[in-house]
């Protein structure tokens, strides 16, 4: 345990009533928690955690590798007697939010019995969220509650106005700790004895750089573009903001309210910055060829209205990214064989060049009959080769420590060079290319990029069918393209060539592959690398075993131990993604497969992708670390790793691309997560937490204040309060229900929430009236399952005053549409008439247009004002059939049999017009089944639906065999 | 001049039949811009109670949130007005203000509390949409709202017998299997129904009952 756990521990448990932690990311948020439990006594009460699943299995690591007891989890899965009985337990427990607060309303869970909260996502907290809800519950009754909620994402904590301050007022909290890596104490014990750090910079290609500059150019002029709307404010949009993700995040939270107001352009442009900053990501991540592939299918799912594809400078990110994969030149002037005149002279020829290519493995052409000749550059990563050769040296050291100290390393080292990397892709990649040669990758990537060129072709094709003039707005830089941009589509002759010179070379390897199949050898390139010697490489694998020196075999044993010692890990990993069974965890190398291209060994390698969050340094213990793609989180996890093993002499290298968005996404990174926790500090030293005699935080919300009062003097006078007990209001709400806001909404405008499962409806507010919410995306979509209409069916059926609730977001617009998108004519897909259709189907149907949650609320209010209050057990069973088949409340039942009705009405041939005939032509369903098609014909005044409806009854059930 | 009289009369006689697929439009709503709007379906002036008359026992009253503030008792009046004659009643409701939340509500609560369907717009090219739709989607079966179903047998098999509580996908493959086809089905006795993996003794009265009890039961 780091010295400063304890002090944060010791500090949060000062305060009785607990506090907000806010530190920086990496500072091993889950450690922090595992060692919290650990404190936690069994004298006291239980405590729950309300936590995100992927923080849930870290800290369970934790805990496991301290062999601690493990905190089971409560779900939704166990009955409500065994829920019971682990909540008196005293132990500690992970729960969802939902199950809680349903457990709380429906007194299943006695709030005194919980000693206290930990919620670990305290930045995506808000006022009407479960969490708020669930703490203000449990404070009402239960004074003696903590509640210690945690975040380490600081910039997430300073989005919107005075979040924090807002989030501890919904918690009841007086106290923020903040823990930031420039606090004295972190500092302090984190620089006491830092790892060695190596920054190694690597310089971009010429093309790498022309192509970053692009991008930028053409990210500032959309910036441009954006301002001159007027529609956002100017402060935040810099391209140094762009290159974050939460750069959409600030443009769509201040356009969100107008969003239906904007044009298309100022749409277009949002979504624009958004594909450039991936762009800008993917030029440093990925490999030239993906990249361009990136970009080629960008082009043909865009080009329509990009507005940034038209722009001058994207032309050079096109260009550039083509030159760093493949060239043309006219075959008359290097290539002295590259000319064929007639189809079946080039056909000849390529075969020949195909030959060539594999003997030689270099650069090859293929040609067209018209002269150009294509060919390859293939540029590689500069970082591939650094790697390498970072790799190469850390070895050679250790040879040298090695022949200085005459002993095989030390037993705890297990001498695994960690490779980080951002994603699984970027892993796999660069494990093939210490595993087999740089070159060896590019070509396979090059040659999938070709047979995808085919397929890419026919999608094109598909598209030309639409309109050919590109729709684009070509408002940057004042150009307004009269002719499709230069490369939007082959229009231009070269172009025709290049892109036939493409599917030549494609198809050319298509054959090539086909025929590789039909020897039996591998027939995907790509897999022959993973199998080891096959096919072509056979008779280089063989030389292989023979290189082979002793120390590697060594390390190899060595390796296998470590890869059992994290199998647990790894079958972990494999439930979670199914994807990656077949990929091992551990990407070592052995030296048998380069020994034959390099003579200098490397040390064996394991390639961890960042984003599959595993607590990869505490299993594997690396004393080298190449951080190849720089991540903020991860070196201040680093940096943790080695203030715990003070002893290990820790090595890091850093690869960063020099000049390039990369090094300054990073270095933003660390700014920004100051600027914020500056921010915190200001504001933390302005808070104005009000504090009543109890000692307690009374909510922000004025609302919350009689209804917590009221709930305190119904427990301290009984007499005085009962009254008003009687008279408070009282709305059933379904299970499901809960994960929305609006129980929360309702219960803090002092409305008693009864939680239980409704069969119709979702929220019951008086006997009459039965509510079905729908948000705006609910809406639509359960439109177009044909939910919505049953829903509104049953609900018509058994209530008096069925409610569709139409329930929009706060801060979106209140709206459907705007007035230009309405269209010309009466659409069947539009809302407006889905909405039509279902007010004539259901006459009786109510519609509520709420503006927000806090608007639902009031409507509730003032609805329930002179009706009687729902009954919670007559509400459980509507819908439901008794034992005897009759549903309680339906008018109808009493007198049909609906459930036979509704059969019959959902056989076909049967209509709304002629199922009334049916009913009255024959007595069951079960006479129906033996009418004659005749008799059939004349009850439903057709032959065409008679016989359909016999063929039906009549049809042979499909055997499965 | 002259030719006015012969003409009027010949519009009267065809007045009755183009009534029947014209929106009928109050004279209230003369100058109403909203009537720019309707032009998918023709619509022509008449003497109605309601302010647009859109089927047979459909109707609508117009109102602009602005208006309400104004006269907040003007739309409680009007429903009054329309007394029971309507199946649907709707009030269309113009959303043209900033602050909404106070008038929506007012309106909100009197058209839930007197039978009335609020549809809100926010646009009177909205506003036009709405009145033309219902009126051209006056005879219009649910198809399109009641989702899509497959139209192969199994998934319509399936959708009718489900209706039957608890009877789930598997149980309809076990009752298609054993007894071969949906008549068989639903002249199967207790006994056989019983004899099916699966379907317990609640499953088979439910079927049961569902082939066997009429349609009708006797009062």
């Amino acid at each position: 345990m780091v010295q400063f756990h304890e002090q944060i521990i010791g500090e949060l448990l000062e305060d009785p009533n607990g506090g907000l932690v806010v530190l920086s990311s990496g500072l091993s948020l889950p450690k922090l928690i595992s060692s919290l439990l650990h404190l936690h006594s069994s004298t006291t009460g239980t405590l729950l955690l309300l936590s995100p699943p992927s923080l849930k299995s870290l800290i369970l690591h934790h805990h496991h590798s301290n062999h601690l007891q493990l905190p089971s989890e409560i779900s939704a899965e166990f009955p409500a007697n065994h829920r019971l009985s682990l909540y008196s337990s005293n132990s500690v427990f992970f729960i969802t939010p939902r199950i809680l607060i349903v457990d709380l309303l429906s007194n299943k869970l006695s709030p005194s019995l919980i000693s206290g909260l930990v919620i670990l996502n305290a930045h995506s907290l808000s006022e009407t969220s479960t969490e708020a809800f669930i703490v203000r519950i449990l404070r009402s009754s239960n004074r003696d509650l903590y509640v210690r909620a945690f975040s380490d994402k600081p910039h997430a904590m300073v989005s919107g106005f005075a979040k924090a301050e807002r989030t501890m007022k919904c918690l009841y909290l007086k106290r923020l700790h903040l823990w930031p890596r420039f606090q004295v104490h972190v500092a302090e014990e984190l620089e006491r004895d830092p790892p060695v750090v190596v920054d190694v910079r690597v310089p971009m290609t010429k093309y790498m750089v022309g192509i970053q500059k692009a991008i930028i150019e053409v990210m500032d002029a959309c910036l441009k573009e954006m301002r001159k709307t007027n529609k956002v404010d100017v402060e935040d949009l810099t391209v140094e903001n762009g290159l974050f993700k939460s750069f959409d995040e600030i443009v769509r939270r201040q356009l969100d309210p107008i969003w239906h107001t904007l044009g298309k352009k100022t749409k277009q442009l949002v979504s624009d910055l958004k594909t450039l900053r991936k762009l800008l990501d993917y030029l440093v991540r990925y490999d030239a060829v993906t990249f361009l592939k990136y970009l080629d299918t960008l082009r043909v799912s865009e080009s329509f209205r990009s507005v940034w594809i038209f722009a001058e400078s994207s032309y050079k990110i096109f260009e550039y990214a083509k030159k760093r994969v493949y060239r043309f030149g006219r075959s008359d002037g290097a290539k002295p064989s590259g000319q064929g005149k007639s189809v079946t002279g080039k056909k000849r020829k390529s075969k020949g060049d195909d030959k060539n290519e594999k003997e030689v493995g270099g650069t090859s052409s293929a040609s067209t009959s018209s002269g150009l000749v294509l060919e390859e550059v293939l540029e590689e990563a500069p970082k591939w080769k650094v790697l390498r050769e970072v790799l190469e040296e850390i070895e050679g050291e250790r040879q040298k420590q090695r022949e200085e100290f005459q002993v095989e390393g030390e037993e705890n080292d297990s001498g695994i060079v960690l490779v980080a990397c951002k994603d699984e892709r970027s892993c796999m990649q660069l494990e093939e290319c210490i595993l087999n040669s740089t070159q060896k990758v590019m070509r396979e990537e090059w040659e999938k990029y070709l047979l995808n060129k085919v397929d890419l072709r026919d999608l094109q094709t598909r598209y030309k069918k639409k309109p050919k003039d590109p729709k684009g707005f070509g408002v940057l830089d004042g150009i307004v393209p009269i002719t499709p941009a230069p490369n939007a589509q082959a229009s231009s002759s070269i172009n025709k060539q290049e892109h036939d010179a493409l599917l030549a070379a494609a198809s050319e390897l298509r054959n090539q592959a086909k025929k590789d199949c039909a020897i039996g050898d591998d027939p995907q390139p790509h897999d022959s690398s993973k199998k080891g010697g096959k096919g072509k490489r056979k008779g280089r694998s063989k030389k292989g075993p023979a290189n082979v020196q002793s120390p590697g075999n060594n390390k190899a044993a060595r390796n296998d131990k470590v890869e059992t010692s994290d199998s647990e890990n790894e079958g972990k990993k494999d439930e979670i993604n199914p994807a990656t069974v077949d990929k091992p965890i551990l990407r070592k190398h052995t030296q048998e497969s380069n020994g034959s291209r390099t003579a200098k060994p490397l040390p064996p390698a394991h390639f961890y992708a960042l984003e599959s969050d595993q607590p990869i340094l505490d299993t594997l213990k690396p004393s080298v670390i190449i951080v190849y793609q720089p991540d903020i989180t991860f070196v201040r996890e680093i940096e943790v790793y080695k203030s715990e093993n003070l002893s290990k002499n820790l090595k890091v290298y850093f690869l960063f691309y020099e000049d390039s968005t990369e090094v300054q996404k990073f270095e933003a990174s660390i700014r920004r997560e100051n600027a914020a926790f500056e921010s915190l500090i200001r504001q933390k030293s302005m808070m104005m937490i009000p504090v009543d005699q109890d000692g307690r935080c009374l909510g922000l919300n004025s609302s919350v204040e009689p209804q917590a009062s009221s709930s305190q003097n119904s427990i301290t006078r009984k007499a005085g309060g009962r009254k008003e007990i009687e008279k408070e209001m009282q709305v059933i709400v379904d299970m499901r229900e809960f994960m929305s806001s609006l129980p929360n909404i309702l219960h803090q405008r002092g409305m008693r929430i009864i939680p239980v499962t409704l069969e119709v409806g979702d929220y019951i507010i008086s006997p009459l009236i039965c509510v079905e919410r729908k948000s705006i995306q609910d809406l639509f979509m359960s439109f177009t399952s044909g939910r919505l209409y049953h829903q509104v069916e049953t609900m018509v059926r058994y209530y008096k005053i069925p409610v569709l609730l139409i329930e929009f977001s706060q801060d979106k617009s209140f709206s459907f549409q705007s007035a230009s998108d309405i269209g010309d004519d009466v659409t069947p897909n539009s809302i407006i008439s889905k909405l039509s259709l279902l007010a004539l189907h259901f006459p009786r149907l109510r519609i509520i247009w709420s503006r927000s949650l806090h608007a639902t609320a009031e409507i509730f209010a003032s609805l329930k004002a002179n009706q009687d209050e729902p009954d919670e057990t007559k509400a459980m069973r509507v819908g439901v059939p008794s034992e005897e088949g009759i549903v309680e409340d339906d008018v109808r039942a009493e007198n049909y049999n609906t459930s036979a009705i509704e059969f019959l009405r959902r056989l076909p041939g049967v209509t709304d017009s002629n199922y009334r005939a049916i009913m009255d032509g024959c007595n069951s369903l079960a006479d129906l089944a033996l009418l004659p098609v005749e008799r059939l014909a004349e009850l439903m005044g057709g032959q065409k639906a008679a016989r359909t409806l016999r063929e039906f009854l009549d049809a042979k059930y499909p055997t499965l065999l | 001049s002259a030719a006015a009289p012969a003409t009027s009369s010949s519009l009267s006689t065809s007045f009755a039949t183009q009534s029947r697929n014209a929106i009928l439009v109050s004279h209230r709503q003369k100058g109403n811009p909203l009537l720019k709007h309707i032009r998918n379906v023709r619509w022509a002036f008449a003497d109605i109670v309601c302010d647009y008359l859109l089927g047979q026992s459909s109707c609508a009253l117009y109102l602009s949130l602005r208006y309400h503030l104004l006269h907040p008792d003007y739309l409680y009046y009007r429903i009054r007005e329309l007394q029971k004659n309507f199946k649907l009643r709707v009030v269309l409701c113009h959303v043209d203000v900033e602050d909404v939340a106070k008038p929506l509500l007012e309106v909100t609560k009197t058209a839930l509390l007197h039978d009335c369907t609020l549809l809100c717009a926010w646009s009177l090219e909205e506003c036009g949409r709405y009145l033309e739709t219902i009126k051209v989607y006056e005879n219009k079966p649910a198809d399109i709202i009641q989702g899509q179903m497959d139209t192969d047998y199994l998934s319509r098999l399936t959708h009718a017998l489900t209706t039957v509580r608890h009877v789930n996908k598997t149980d309809v493959v076990t009752l298609g299997t054993t007894f071969g086809s949906l008549s068989h089905i639903m002249d199967a006795s207790m006994e056989d129904l019983a004899r099916c993996p699966g379907i317990g003794e609640r499953k088979v009265k439910r079927l049961y009952d569902t082939f066997h009890e009429p349609f009708k039961r006797a009062v």
